[in-house]
């Protein structure tokens, strides 16, 4: 459960290191952001030296919650943080890799090419 | 000694009344370690044939992308390394109107002889994935193919030699 207000972790190497999330894409005063959902996030910590900077307004892809993700097969998934990674308007990461384990689900909502950088897909 | 799914169960039913150790004792011998396996599991023959199928339909795709020029294409065997696929095709294309054709022609090609429809992109992108579910074929143009680096992610996975591969032209 993800809206604007809440920080995230962020789970590549682009040089972010903590968003905000300011917004959700999608409906009109749509309230939470799960898994696989796109948001418009500003940086609040960067990494020295990377293409990134602070209070850069960015938008990414969550790919972890606490709120847990249950599954039809009655699975339930449910991290330690909050976490997501930065992508471009077109969709590609602007990270080479991607860290953590990452659901599956992602490739359903075709973000494929982060499940492809990831080093665990659950 | 394995048993299979549903006659494991059986006996695990017809035996609750008695003393958990005893049934466990008497399940182990009877059946060895694994008392319950999904019944899912495919057989390492259907397995093998799935796997040539894939095989065949990634070397196509390859050959499609090399008749539209497409440079250093990688066919890579990744199912011992990730689950959820089992080859990948890495190839470079030298502008996005070249993209376009190799990602319309395979996408054409899949449809009309396999009746599979990819997903991923429908644009043009500098990074282009289509996702046939058993094959993941990316596009990149040449400086997103170096920044991303794929194949050295993916080093462990066995490459798989192309028939048609013409070395006459390299192209770097």
């Amino acid at each position: 459960m993800i809206q604007p207000q809440t920080y995230l972790n962020v789970a590549d190497n682009s040089g972010a290191r903590e968003l905000m999330c300011i917004r959700i894409i999608g409906a009109s005063n749509r309230r939470y952001a799960h898994i696989g959902d796109v948001i418009v996030a500003v940086i609040k910590e960067a990494i020295p030296n990377t293409p990134l900077e602070r209070s850069e307004v960015i938008r990414a892809v969550i790919v972890r919650t606490c709120k847990e993700l249950k599954r039809n097969n009655g699975t339930i998934i449910r991290y330690d943080d909050n976490a997501a990674v930065v992508i471009d308007q077109e969709g590609n990461p602007k990270g080479t890799r991607v860290f953590g384990a990452i659901p599956r689900e992602l490739r359903q909502l075709n973000f494929t090419k982060i499940v492809s950088l990831a080093p665990e897909v659950l | 000694k394995f048993a299979v799914g549903k006659e494991a169960e059986d006996g695990f039913l017809s035996n609750v009344s008695e003393d958990t150790d005893e049934m466990f004792d008497d399940l182990f011998n009877k059946y060895g370690k694994v008392v319950f396996r999904s019944t899912d599991v495919k057989s390492p023959t259907a397995e093998v044939d799935d796997d040539a199928e894939s095989l065949a339909f990634a070397v196509e795709l390859a050959k499609v992308a090399s008749d539209v020029k497409a440079g250093d294409i990688k066919v890579l065997f990744v199912k011992p390394l990730v689950y959820w696929t089992r080859f990948f095709i890495i190839a470079t294309a030298f502008s996005r109107p070249q993209i376009d054709a190799i990602g319309s022609r395979m996408r054409d090609l899949a449809e009309k002889k396999y009746g599979k429809v990819a997903n991923g992109d429908v644009k043009p992108n500098s990074w282009t994935l289509l996702d046939f579910g058993d094959v993941v074929i990316h596009l990149f143009l040449p400086p997103q193919r170096t920044f991303y680096n794929l194949e050295d992610f993916y080093g462990n996975a066995m490459q798989i030699e192309l028939p048609f591969e013409d070395q006459s032209q390299p192209r770097n």
